[in-house]
This record gives structure tokens, C-alpha cells and sequence, in this order.
């Protein structure tokens, strides 16, 4: 998986300045061997005992880990991992980099003493991957350090990182001998341009298609095989229709709700949801499952284009009774984007942070809620990404 | 010879020696760690790893020496010397042969507890002068853990005095070549105290295994968070150091010092020490660490009592079997 | 300074401002990532301290938010299991199944009998893996990466890579699998497998005793987790914990037993349950769930159906294929607890909006309720019991 990088290449920098001084202590005899013996033993010392300070923030991470443990065993080149950036040679930046962690990461880079080395391990790290045109990703941490090594991956063998090390050696022994060595180029640089989202709905080549793809999408008899399958819209779906037990049916028929709806939980009236929670809670749905917000624009709605439909939330609620048989009550409140919902956190005490999220990523407003803070995106963060207007494609992200 | 000249002689050449016996340490607890974890271990330096140790020293004589803006300087940059220069400092009284003593002193157990009980002052001064929190959670755990442990220290080092009825560890030695190790007879204080007096000189100074102010999974590198390069270096290095010498002098209390069959002196205490410091990292790579409020429960609900029970007997068998 | 009434019995309230907490504020705020050794990614807690003793934690989230979310709104949906694996990066396996089964509930998809029996061996290797990491970690947090832990750490890995190796046997990669599809698995069992998978499997259960004695039965151990971040079984409800964390709270609750997927309709799973909630019970639980998992991989090997690995559709789905509109919610039972997909969809071939719900996230949200009252150790000590993996929380 791991690709072959370009090998170093060397530049003849040609007859530079020389110092007097310079040249009698090239004329001293013995000087210019023990000093290169001496400087030979101290990049010694540096290729040998590299401490990596490890930014792993995610599936990288998780490989370099296991570079450290006994199949691939880089205590074997004598790298200790070492916690503080104090101490630590190289920083290995296995994972991706968000927006939100790129200052720290950043802080962190200044805290290492010199001489120290960065390797960009991942795909994530080195370009952003399939997450770089998103809101809150980096696109490769080269954006804002500088990258000595990459190995690319997604994520990166061991031995590929151990490889990785090697290279990383190799160079700063080159360096140290006076060697101009070519900065190794970023293996994704051609990707970063071009968006990682392909643009199913819009007419224009998308960048990333072949020639054959084009020429495909172009040709309606080739597309026979296809054929997109199409399921008849009028049953409900079958992963809801088990969520709904006898003892919630009758709930929902005292709440005014006589027909279960086919193509989604029910909707409650937003001012009887909290007490519907309540009820549920006392017939022993006591889990909180989950609470997942859309936002639907005006003139769309579940059944598709609506022109009745003003833009609203749909708030969705799961909770589930424990044990045996477990079953699922589920329902949604469907609001204007205007008006608040009220919260479920009196009731389950994990509404809070699933409420937050919605709020952070839809937009939605929980009144009562205690503690109603961003999550996912920085404090100071102005946008809610998962409302459909917000592009997904965005290059607005700070980073580029 | 005077004996001033003696002393420096003598003292320089064990300084060498145990800071070169630190290179082989180095190596062995790297090689046996990885072996115990089925790895290999350094394998880069020729021969078989055995540069690991000079590998680093020259890395970290390279690096940048960053001093944090607010630290406070002078404890600062005094910290990593002192702990250096404590951990050696025990090494002068241990009779490492008949002859090989640094400084053969009268009250010998009584300089090697002060100089245990000086300990605590780098550990504080990094901790402190590092304007670091993590550093100064580590220092805290430090100091209560340092002042716990000094207790059931005397107590265990006590043990010898009385039975051998010196403070010189010379005598010590001379009486367990004379009479039993302690470790042999009589074991029931022998073994115990030996037990507890290991324990507490590791505790006491925070060495492995009871490192927990530099407990790396808490508190990110504990009192060393903020130091770079050499200044470290030091403190990796005294930490070493006090477990070789650690394990010298419980050999030369417990285990007969230089006493044995067929080899000269030195050779013994080389093996006795050499195996005392085996066991403490098989220990270190075995076991997983205490809480810190736990290593004090342990300290005063266990090692104390036992201790005082330890010092009684040895007296009792003072006065009526010795 | 004020006396502190901070019991680690009562249920605190998080709610509480740090003012009235501490009024003259003599309390150390310590900021507890979000780069550190153990906060099992980027995660940072805020801690106030007194000495050492928390007295209130609040934990921040989203330093590895990655918009998956987003990116699968736009994505069609053959596309979205490569995305997903990325979220629980332990046990990319079951993020798979949780996203596929969830379409093809969409679709009405028949999946065929063996493609289920290989999804539930998958999904019990995967869960072997992933606690022996969970394990592994959570030594590592107690002991530290210069000590026993890490001694203890290397152990467990040395075991997953055998079972990555089977993984990588079947799929190609170590792990981001991509090998399940809507309506089957795209990769058939290589012949000999099984006899493979038997042998680490045997050689798992016969180094289950060393483990045991590294961690769940070594004094220092219990001594560092009994009675250590109790979590209660109706607070653990509340907050929607599920998986190990639940059932170590008294809680017998398992999907794998309670709402069958896959093939566990057709075997018996016994699941563990233990009742301190605490740290020990959330050990004692994930080492009897390998046991099991063990117990179920043979099982699933042995019964094994022949015939086909897809419905036949994956051929055909493409990237043109579209979901009618709709919602759907699919929970599955991961190692870490319950990983649902709401997904809704409007006709076209993208999703409308793809909610997944992360196990992980559910866990890190009892943090403010069972930190306060202990110290800064035991803290690193919950947060590794918990198993939270950072990819999923903050996706």
C-alpha cells in the first residue's frame, strides 16, 4: 500500500562563500578529520535515538500504535515515545487534523526543541483525504508545518511508517553532511485541488472522472446494468415498523395520533412531547437512543416537493425498553426553524449532549435546555453545516 | 598518600565506574523489557543494541535547552544537577570491596538517609520551578510520598545497625562475613527488613517502580513535562543511577556486601547489586502502577507498624540470642 | 477555603457553576488535553482540582469532528462504506453492517443466509479485537508506557494482529475493510480460512490466563478500578451508555440478544453482566465478552451455511441507485455499545441526512456525572474504562 517515494536526490550547490578562517582550518592538519568524525558521531546520535512525540488523533493513530508494539517493534531503531513535546525528536502526525486541533497541534510544534522533524503519516494528515473540502478539516497539515517525510497510507502499514523513519534518517544524515536534499514532495499535492466530493447531481464533468466514466455517464446503453433500483414507496419502511410496540401505540392514539404515518416516526404536537416522554419513560422505554434533527427548506417535506411546507426542523427521538424483546418507541416534533423545542435533558439526563449536537450542527434551538453550547465546532464557530443550504463542497475552510 | 588524596582517587574512580556501568544497565533494562514484551529491542547500534545508550546521551546533548518563559529560573536550571548529584552522592560510603570505599564513614547508615531525605529537593525544584501544572501535581505527589516513605526507611536500615551494632556499613559487612548474611540469619528480621528497606529507598526518592510524580500516563511527564535536552538527560540519568546504588547498599546491609566464596570481593558485590537491579525492572515491566493516596495508605498502614515490629525484634534478638 | 460537600456517591450536577462551587476560587483549573497520553485521541477535559480531587469536570468534544455526516449527504450510497469505516476505527466491521443494513431496511433487501452468518463471524472477531485493544489501553492508562502497562498493552496487540491477519486475509487491508455491500458481503471466505481462524482462535483462549493475571486478577489492578468512576445503572440509561459500560452497570441489556441482527437469532449468546459499574466491573465484563465472542466465532465457523455472499442486486447498485423516500432507524450491537443509523432519504441517490449515533459519545457523556469526588489518576483510570474511541464521538 505504501508508496514508493521519489529517492533523495542531491544538488551540487556549486562554489559558495568561504571565510578566511575557513581555510586555515582546512589547512590544519587533523582538524577537518576530527571534525568530521565529530559531526559524523553526532548525526549518529540523531539518527539513532529519535524520540517521537505522537500527535495520533485518530485511525492513524491506531497503526502507530501498533508500530510500537511487537510485530514491527520500533523500540528496535531506538524511538521511545515520549509524552511531552519536550523531549520528543519527531512528531508523527498520524491522523486527521481538524480545524479546531490545528492551533494545538501547531503549539505543540513550537514546544519541541530543535533540531526536530515532522512526518505526515496518513492520507488525513497529508492531504485531508476524502475530508478536505469539508468545513472542519485541514487540508494536509503541510498547510501550517513543515512536513520532512510522508508516508502515505490510509492508513499506513507499520512497516510503512517504520520505512518512513528510515527515510527520515537517511535524510538527516545527507543534511548533515552538507547534501542539499530535495524536500520530498506531498504524494496527494495533485488530489488537494480537486474536490473530494463528487458531484453526482450536476451536469459538468467532475474532475475526478476517467474518460471512460464520462463516456459512460454519456451513453445511456451502457448504463443498463445500472439500473437503479426502485422499491414502491407505499409499505412503510421495515426498519420502523417493529419500533412500534402495543404500549406506544396506545399512547399515541391518546395523543391525538390515530394513523401511524408510513415513511417516518409520528409526529407529536411540539407542546405534548415532553410529556410524551415522560409516559414513555414510566411504561420502561428508559433508554435514551438518540435524537437526530434535519432541516427542511421551504416547499420540501417528507413526501418530496411540498409547496405547503415552510421551512422547519424535524426533531426525531428514540428510546428503547432494556432487556429481552427490546423494543423501540420513536417519534418526531416538527417545527418552523424560528421556534424553539423544548428539551428532553429534565427527562434523560443524555438529551444534553445529543441536544447540543443537533443545536451545534442543525441549528436547532432547545429552550430549557441547561447548558446549550457548540460541541463539535470551535465556541466561536457562526454556522450550522448540516442545514442543506451549507455547502458540502465548501472553500471557505480557513485553512486554504 | 594523604587521605584527602585518597578520598578524591577513590571517589573519582567510583563515579566512573558506576557512570559507565550505566551504559550496560541502559542496555539491559531495554533488551530485557522488550524481551519480556516479545520484541527484540534496539537493534540499530551495533553491536546487539549496546550503543543504545551513548545514542541518546549524544542526541540530547543536541537539542535545544528551552527554558519556559515564567519558570522560575534558578530552581529551574538546578534541579536536573542536584538530582544527578544526590542520586551519585550515596555511592561514597558503599563498600564496594574491603579496600574500594569512597569514604568509610562511622555514621555511614546515618549519611546515606540524608542524602535518601535530600532526595526530594530537585524533584520539587523541577516540579515548582517548571510554572507547569502537571509538574506541580507531580511535585505534590513527590513531597507526600517522599515524607511517608522516610519513615519505614530508618526503621528498615535500623535493622542491620542494631545487629551489627555499627553505622559503619564496613562493620555491617564485617559482621555478616563473620557471623550469617542477614539474609540468611536470622531471616525472619533479615529477609522482612531487606524486603521494606528496598521498597522504601524506591519510594522515597520516586524511583521505579513507585514513579508515580513522573507518572506518564497521568501527568504527562510529571516533574520532567518542561525539561528538554540534557537537563533531562540528568534526570534519566539519576534515576538509574539511584537504582544502581539503591540496590548496592541493600546489598552491602542485607545481602553481605562483598562477602563470598572463591571470587575477590568486588566481583560479589557487582553480582549481588547486578541482580538486585534485574529484579527491580523485572518488577517495573511487570506490574502496573499504585495510586498515589494508595502508596501512602500502603506506607503508614502496613510498612510502618512492620517496620517498628522489625526494629523491636531485631533488638529483643539483640539482647537475648545475639 | 469553603468545605467541599463533593461525594462520589451522590449524583452531582454538572450544571453547577465553578463560582458557587468555589467562591474565593481557590481550585486549579487543569486542562486535560486535548493532546495527551490517555485521552485515547484528541479529547480534552477541563478539570477544577482541589489537590488532586476533581471537583468538576467538563469535557469538550470535536477536536477530530470530520463532518462524516456531511460528506455522506453527498455521497451516493455504495460510497458510504468506506466513509463510515473511518468512525469507530477499532471495529471498523460493525460501522459497516450498522450503514449497509440500514439501506438495505430501505431497499427491503433479502440479505442471504451465509452473507448474515459471515457478517456475525466478522462482527464477533472484530469485538475479540477490539476489546484486546480496549484492554491493552486501558493497561496502558494505569500502568504507563514505561511499566507494566505497556508490557500489558503489547500483549493484547500481539493478539489482534492475528486476528487483522485474518482480516486481511478475507478483504485485503489490516483494516478499513469495505467489504460489506447493500444486500451481502463482497468478499467470500478464501478456502482454508476457517482452519486458520480456529488456530488464533486457540491461541487466544489459551493466552486468556495471562492476561486474566496482568490485569483483572493483579491486586494492584482491582486496587487501582474497584469502586473507582461508579456509574449507576438508571444514570447509565438516562444517558444512553450502552455495551459493556451498561451491562458492567447491572444493566442486562445486549442487542445481540434482546434485538437480534446478523445470524444471533439462530445461536445463543450469553452475556455478561456485572454490577459494581465501576472500572473493575467494566474489565471483568469486556474479558468475559472475548470468552464469548470466542465461544460465538466457533460457533458461526462451524454452522456456517453454503451458498451465495449477495442478494444479486450489488451488481447492479451502482452509483446511480436511489433509495425511496423515507426513515429508518438500524441499531447493532458493537463492542462499544449501540451503534444506530437514522437514515432519511428523499428519492435521489444521495442520503437526505445520515445520523449516526456513536456508543462512544453516550459513554463520554457520564464523564461530568462520575468524575467528581476522585482523583486526577483515577480520572485517566474512568475515561479508559469507558473505551471511548474519538473518531466516533465526534465523527
Amino acid at each position: 500500500m505504501a508508496v514508493t517515494p521519489p529517492p533523495l536526490r542531491t544538488v551540487d550547490t556549486g562554489a559558495g562563500f568561504r571565510h578566511p578562517l575557513y581555510q586555515v582550518m582546512l589547512e590544519t592538519p587533523g582538524l577537518t578529520v576530527g571534525t568530521a568524525a565529530l559531526d559524523d558521531l553526532l548525526s549518529w546520535g540523531l539518527t539513532k535515538a529519535m524520540w517521537i512525540f505522537p500527535m495520533a488523533t485518530s485511525c492513524c493513530g491506531i497503526e502507530f500504535m501498533a508500530t510500537a508494539a511487537s510485530r514491527v517493534d520500533i523500540d528496535r531503531m531506538g524511538v521511545i515515545v515520549r509524552a511531552t513535546p519536550r523531549q520528543a525528536d519527531v512528531m508523527v502526525v498520524a491522523g486527521t487534523i481538524t480545524t479546531k486541533m490545528a492551533p494545538r497541534v501547531l503549539k505543540l510544534w513550537e514546544q519541541m526543541p530543535e533540531p526536530k522533524w515532522c512526518i505526515a503519516m496518513g492520507s488525513c494528515a497529508i492531504s485531508g483525504d476524502f475530508y478536505r473540502n469539508l468545513y472542519s478539516v485541514v487540508p494536509g497539515i503541510d498547510t501550517f508545518l513543515p512536513v520532512d517525510v510522508y508516508v502515505p497510507g490510509c492508513p499506513p502499514n507499520p512497516e510503512a511508517l517504520m520505512h518512513g523513519m528510515m527515510r527520515l534518517q537517511e535524510k538527516i544524515q545527507r543534511q548533515r553532511k552538507g547534501e542539499n536534499v530535495v524536500p520530498e514532495l506531498n504524494p496527494d499535492l495533485l488530489k488537494i485541488t480537486q474536490p473530494s466530493v463528487p458531484r453526482l447531481n450536476e451536469a459538468t464533468r467532475s474532475p475526478t472522472q476517467t474518460l471512460e466514466q464520462e463516456r459512460a455517464s454519456e451513453n445511456p446503453t451502457l448504463d443498463e446494468e445500472t439500473d437503479p433500483l426502485v422499491v414502491p414507496p407505499s409499505e412503510p419502511a421495515p426498519g420502523l415498523a417493529p419500533l412500534v410496540g402495543a404500549d406506544f401505540q396506545a399512547l399515541l392514539i391518546e395523543l391525538g395520533v390515530a394513523e401511524l404515518p408510513k415513511d417516518g416516526p409520528p409526529v407529536i404536537p411540539a407542546a405534548q412531547h415532553l410529556e410524551l416522554a415522560r409516559r414513555l419513560k414510566g411504561l420502561g422505554y428508559r433508554q435514551l437512543v438518540t435524537i437526530a434533527a434535519s432541516h427542511w427548506p421551504a416547499g420540501k417535506g417528507r413526501k418530496g416537493a411540498d409547496a405547503a411546507e415552510v421551512e422547519h426542523h424535524e426533531i426525531a427521538y428514540a428510546l428503547r425498553t432494556v432487556g429481552p424483546g427490546s423494543r423501540l418507541a420513536s417519534w418526531a416534533v416538527k417545527v418552523p426553524v424560528a421556534e424553539p423545542v423544548l428539551t428532553l435533558a429534565g427527562v434523560f439526563a443524555g438529551a444534553d449532549w445529543q441536544e447540543r449536537e443537533q443545536f451545534d450542527l442543525v441549528g436547532v434551538r432547545f429552550a430549557g435546555h441547561p447548558d446549550l453550547r457548540r460541541i463539535m465546532q470551535t465556541e466561536n464557530a457562526t454556522t450550522h453545516p448540516l442545514r442543506r443550504e451549507f455547502p458540502a463542497d465548501a472553500h471557505l475552510a480557513p485553512w486554504r | 598518600m594523604n587521605e584527602f588524596l585518597q578520598g578524591g582517587l577513590y571517589g573519582g574512580g567510583i563515579i566512573v565506574a558506576i557512570m559507565s556501568s550505566l551504559l550496560f544497565v541502559l542496555w539491559t533494562e531495554r533488551k530485557m523489557a522488550a524481551r519480556m514484551q516479545s520484541r527484540i529491542g534496539p537493534t540499530f547500534t551495533d553491536p546487539l543494541g549496546f550503543l543504545q545508550a551513548p545514542a541518546d546521551v549524544l542526541k540530547l546533548l543536541q537539542k535545544e535547552d528551552i527554558i519556559p518563559e515564567k519558570a522560575d529560573r534558578a530552581l529551574f536550571n538546578n534541579a536536573p544537577l542536584l538530582g544527578a548529584t544526590v542520586a551519585i552522592a550515596g555511592a561514597a560510603v558503599v563498600p564496594f570491596s574491603a579496600t574500594i570505599v569512597g569514604a568509610d564513614l562511622e555514621v555511614g547508615v546515618l549519611y546515606l538517609l540524608a542524602v535518601g531525605a535530600l532526595g526530594v529537593l530537585p524533584v520539587f525544584a523541577a516540579g515548582w520551578g517548571s510554572n507547569n501544572k502537571f509538574a506541580l501535581l507531580g511535585a505534590m505527589r513527590a513531597i507526600a510520598q517522599s515524607v511517608s516513605y522516610e519513615v519505614p526507611l530508618v526503621l528498615a536500615a535500623l535493622v542491620p545497625v542494631i545487629l551489627a551494632g555499627s553505622m559503619k556499613l564496613s562493620d555491617i559487612v564485617a559482621y555478616q562475613s563473620s557471623h550469617h548474611w542477614l539474609v540468611v540469619w536470622p531471616f525472619f528480621l533479615g529477609i522482612p527488613a531487606f524486603g521494606l528497606f528496598m521498597l522504601a529507598m524506591l519510594a522515597e526518592s520516586n524511583r521505579i517502580p513507585f514513579d508515580i510524580p513522573e507518572a506518564e500516563s497521568e501527568l504527562v511527564a510529571g516533574i520532567t513535562t518542561e525539561y528538554t535536552g540534557m537537563k533531562f538527560g540528568l534526570f534519566y540519568m539519576a534515576e538509574y543511577l539511584h537504582t544502581v546504588i539503591a540496590s548496592a547498599v541493600a546489598s552491602a546491609l542485607f545481602l553481605g556486601g562483598y562477602d563470598g566464596p572463591i571470587a575477590p570481593g568486588l566481583w560479589w558485590m557487582v553480582l549481588k547489586t547486578g541482580l538486585l537491579v534485574v529484579a527491580i525492572y523485572w518488577l517495573r515491566w511487570s506490574l502496573l502502577r499504585f495510586r498515589s493516596d494508595q502508596l501512602m495508605a500502603l506506607c503508614w498502614r502496613w510498612l510502618v507498624p512492620s517496620g517498628v515490629v522489625l526494629v523491636v525484634g531485631a533488638a529483643v534478638w539483640v539482647v537475648f540470642a545475639g | 477555603m469553603t468545605q467541599l460537600t463533593v461525594t462520589a456517591q451522590k449524583r452531582p450536577n454538572p450544571y453547577l457553576s465553578i463560582d458557587s462551587l468555589d467562591p474565593e476560587s481557590e481550585l486549579m483549573l487543569l486542562h486535560f488535553g486535548p493532546q495527551h497520553p490517555s485521552t485515547h485521541g484528541v479529547f480534552r477535559m477541563d478539570l477544577y482540582l482541589d489537590g488532586e480531587i476533581i471537583v468538576k469536570a467538563v469535557p469538550h468534544c470535536g477536536y477530530l469532528h470530520r463532518a462524516v455526516e456531511k460528506l455522506c449527504e453527498k455521497l451516493s450510497y455504495v460510497q458510504l462504506t468506506p466513509i463510515v469505516d473511518k468512525n469507530d476505527y477499532v471495529a471498523p466491521m460493525t460501522n459497516e453492517q450498522a450503514i449497509v443494513m440500514a439501506c438495505e431496511a430501505m431497499l427491503k433487501l433479502e440479505v442471504p443466509r451465509r452473507a448474515r452468518w459471515m457478517r456475525a463471524l466478522f462482527a464477533e472477531l472484530q469485538r475479540i479485537a477490539s476489546h484486546l485493544l480496549a484492554i491493552g489501553t486501558f493497561c496502558l492508562d494505569l500502568g504507563g508506557a514505561l511499566g507494566g502497562g505497556s508490557t500489558a498493552f503489547i500483549y493484547c496487540f500481539r493478539e489482534r494482529e492475528l486476528i487483522l491477519d485474518l482480516f486481511e486475509d478475507v478483504t485485503g487491508a489490516r483494516f478499513h475493510y469495505n467489504t460489506h455491500t447493500i444486500g451481502g458481503n463482497r468478499h467470500d471466505l478464501p478456502a482454508g480460512w476457517g482452519a486458520k481462524v480456529k488456530a488464533v482462535l486457540d491461541v487466544i483462549e489459551a493466552r486468556m490466563p495471562e492476561y486474566a493475571a496482568l490485569t483483572i486478577e493483579n491486586r494492584i489492578f482491582q486496587q487501582r478500578t474497584k469502586n473507582v468512576g461508579v456509574l449507576d445503572g438508571e444514570l447509565a440509561l438516562e444517558l444512553g451508555v450502552t455495551g459493556p459500560n451498561l451491562r458492567a452497570s447491572g444493566i442486562d441489556h445486549d442487542l445481540r440478544r434482546d434485538a437480534p441482527f446478523h445470524a444471533y437469532d439462530e445461536v445463543k449468546v450469553n452475556v455478561a453482566v456485572a454490577t459494581g459499574g465501576d472500572c473493575y466491573a467494566r474489565s471483568i465484563v469486556r474479558v468475559a465478552e472475548v470468552k464469548e465472542s470466542l465461544r460465538l466465532c466457533r460457533a458461526f465457523l462451524d454452522g456456517m451455511p453454503e451458498g451465495p455472499i449477495n442478494s444479486g442486486k450489488p451488481t447492479k447498485l451502482t452509483v446511480q441507485t436511489k433509495i425511496p423516500a423515507g426513515q429508518v432507524y438500524v441499531g447493532i450491537e458493537t463492542p462499544r455499545g449501540e451503534l444506530g443509523t437514522w437514515l432519511i432519504t428523499d428519492g435521489t441517490q444521495n442520503a437526505y441526512r445520515l445520523k449516526i449515533r456513536p456508543p462512544s459519545l453516550h459513554a463520554l457523556s457520564a464523564l461530568p456525572y462520575i468524575l467528581p469526588g476522585y482523583t486526577v489518576s483515577d480520572a485517566v483510570a474512568i475515561l479508559g474504562s469507558l473505551d471511548p474511541i474519538m473518531g466516533e464521538v465526534d465523527r
